[in-house]
C-alpha cells in the first residue's frame, strides 16, 4: 500500500531533538535565511563538493519550496532529511553519499 | 454585483490556498526540469492546463461562459514572453508565485510586486509609441481561440487535445524509462518504439496515477493532518481547475498581471494621478469604463489572503526579511516581469495556464517565449554547476 510519502515525494522529517543534535554536529552549515530559489539549490551543490563522503551539510532557510527542491537538486549526491520548526524556519540535512 | 464579489472572494481564496499548499510555481516547474530533470511541479502544471481545458471546453460548448481572452497573435508573444520568462526566473517566482508568497509573508515578493508595478507604469507611459512601432509591426493577425473556430464541438476538441497531450507525455516517459542504451539504437528501432514507447509510458502513467489516488485515500483518513502537510502539485492543480471553472462560467478566464496592471492605475489614481488619461489604462485595461476597482482586481487580492490563511494554517507563515544581495532579483526581475507581461501580453497564468486551456493562438506563441526565457536564464544562473537539459 503506497503511503502519502510516495505521492508527495518529500524527504523524511526529523524530530526536534534529533534535528538540534545533528545541527550542532554538522560539518558545514549554510545560512539561507532570506534567500529565494534557486540559490539555495546551487549553494547546496557547491557545498557538497567541498565535503567528504558521510559528512553532513545543513542549510537553515525560511524558504518553503527549498525543503523539497534542494533534496531534489542534490539527487544521489546526498541523503536528505528535513526539519520544520512550525513557524516558517526549516533545516535541510544533507549527508553526502 | 454583490454575487460577483462573492464569487471573486471564493475563487481568490480557493486558488490562493491551492497555490500555497501545492507550492505551485511555474518557475520551479520549468527551471528544475531544465536544471535537474525534476518533473514534480511540471506534472502539476500540465495536469492543471489539461483539466482546465476540458472543463472550459465543455462549459463553452454548453454556453456556460462569459468570454475568452484572445489578443492578436504575432511575434509580440515571443518577445514579451521571453522578457517575462527571464524576469520570473531571476526573481525566483512567476506572477502567481509572487502573489502566493506575498501572502506567506515574504517582503522579497512584496518588493517584486512593487517593481512589477514600476514595469507596468513604464509600459503605460511608452504605450503610445509602442503601439505604432512594436505592436503594429509584430502583430500579424486577430486573436482567436480554437474553441471558437473548430468545427468539432469544443468539449470533444478539448478531450482530443488532452488525449494527444497525454500520449505525447507517455512517449517521453516511456523513452526515459528505456534509458540511454536504447537511445543509441533509436534510429533502427523506430518501428518498434513508435508503438512500444507510449505503451510503456502509459503503463508508468497509470501506475503513477494509482499511487497518487492511493495517497489521496490515505490522506482522507486524517484530513486535518493532511491539510497541514504540503500537497502534491497535482492535488493543487485539481483544486485550481475547479475554482477556475467557477470563474470561467461567471466572470472570465483567470489572469494575474492584467488585474495587477489595473491595480497600478487605480492606486496611482488614488494618489492624484489622472490614470484614465493614459491610453493603456483608460481605453485598454479599463475599456473606457473609468478607473476603479474591477471584480478581477478583487479576486487577486483575495488570492493573497487565501495564501496567507493556508500558510498560517500550515505553519508556513512568517514575516521574512530579504537579503540585501537578493534585492536586484526583486527590482530587475520584477521590472522585467511587469514590462514583459504587457509586451506579450500576458503572464504565465494568462498564457501558459488560461491561454493554453482556452486554446488561444497567441498563447501558444507566448508560452514558447516564456519557456525560452526560463531556459536561457536557468543556464545563466546555473553556469557554475551546470544544467541537466
Amino acid at each position: 500500500m503506497p503511503s502519502i510519502d510516495d505521492v508527495v515525494d518529500s524527504p523524511d522529517e526529523l524530530d526536534d531533538e534529533t534535528a538540534q543534535e545533528l545541527y550542532e554536529n554538522a560539518d558545514r552549515t549554510q545560512d539561507m535565511m532570506g534567500e529565494v530559489c534557486p540559490y539555495p539549490q546551487v549553494e547546496a551543490q557547491k557545498g557538497l563538493q567541498k565535503l567528504e563522503s558521510d559528512e553532513l551539510l545543513v542549510q537553515e532557510t525560511d524558504h518553503v519550496p527549498c525543503t523539497e527542491n534542494v533534496p531534489k537538486a542534490v539527487g544521489d549526491d546526498a541523503e536528505a532529511t528535513v526539519w520544520r520548526s512550525g513557524d516558517g524556519v526549516y533545516r535541510i540535512y544533507l549527508r553526502k553519499n | 454585483m454583490v454575487s460577483q464579489l462573492l464569487i471573486a472572494a471564493v475563487v481568490g481564496l480557493g486558488i490562493g490556498a491551492c497555490l500555497q499548499k501545492g507550492r505551485f510555481c511555474f518557475v520551479n516547474a520549468f527551471r528544475d526540469l531544465f536544471a535537474y530533470k525534476d518533473t514534480r511541479v511540471t506534472k502539476g502544471v500540465i495536469a492543471a492546463v489539461l483539466v482546465t481545458m476540458v472543463f472550459w471546453g465543455t462549459a463553452y460548448q454548453f454556453g456556460y461562459f462569459q468570454g475568452f481572452w484572445t489578443p492578436g497573435w504575432g511575434l509580440t508573444g515571443l518577445v514579451g514572453g521571453f522578457v517575462f520568462g527571464v524576469g520570473m526566473t531571476y526573481a525566483g517566482a512567476c506572477a502567481s508565485g509572487t502573489l502566493y508568497r506575498a501572502g506567506e509573508g515574504y517582503v522579497q515578493y512584496w518588493l517584486t510586486l512593487l517593481f512589477m508595478g514600476v514595469g507596468y507604469v513604464a509600459f503605460v507611459i511608452a504605450f503610445p509609441s509602442l503601439q505604432s512601432t512594436y505592436f503594429a509591426s509584430l502583430t500579424f493577425g486577430e486573436g482567436v481561440s480554437l474553441f471558437e473556430i473548430s468545427p468539432v464541438p469544443a468539449g470533444l476538441l478539448a478531450i482530443a487535445v488532452a488525449v494527444v497531450a497525454t500520449l505525447a507525455y507517455a512517449t517521453v516517459l516511456g523513452r526515459q524509462h528505456a534509458g540511454g542504451s536504447e537511445r543509441a539504437t533509436a534510429a533502427e528501432a523506430r518501428p518498434a518504439t513508435i508503438v512500444g514507447t507510449p505503451v510503456v509510458g502509459l503503463q508508468r502513467l497509470a501506475a503513477g496515477t494509482r499511487a497518487y489516488a492511493a495517497g489521496l485515500r490515505d490522506a482522507w483518513a486524517d484530513p486535518v493532518a493532511a491539510s497541514k502537510r504540503p500537497w502534491d502539485p497535482r492535488t493543487a492543480a485539481l483544486g485550481i481547475s475547479v475554482f477556475a471553472l467557477i470563474w470561467f462560467t461567471s466572470v472570465s478566464i483567470v489572469g494575474v498581471t492584467g488585474p495587477e496592471a489595473r491595480w497600478s492605475g487605480y492606486l496611482l489614481s488614488l494618489a492624484g494621478v489622472d490614470a484614465g488619461s493614459f491610453a493603456y489604462w483608460g481605453s485598454v485595461l479599463f475599456r473606457g469604463a473609468g478607473v476603479g476597482v474591477t471584480v478581477d482586481m478583487v479576486m487577486i487580492a483575495f488570492l493573497i489572503l487565501g495564501s496567507a490563511l493556508a500558510a498560517y494554517w500550515s505553519g508556513d507563515f512568517s514575516l521574512r526579511m530579504p537579503r540585501k544581495r537578493r534585492l536586484p532579483n526583486a527590482v530587475l526581475g520584477g521590472f522585467a516581469m511587469g514590462a514583459g507581461s504587457r509586451l506579450a501580453p500576458g503572464c504565465n497564468i494568462g498564457n501558459i495556464y488560461s491561454g493554453l486551456a482556452e486554446l488561444s493562438v497567441h498563447s501558444f506563441i507566448a508560452t514558447v517565449g516564456i519557456i525560452a526565457g526560463v531556459y536561457v536564464m536557468t543556464h545563466w544562473i546555473y553556469r557554475e554547476v551546470g544544467c541537466a537539459i
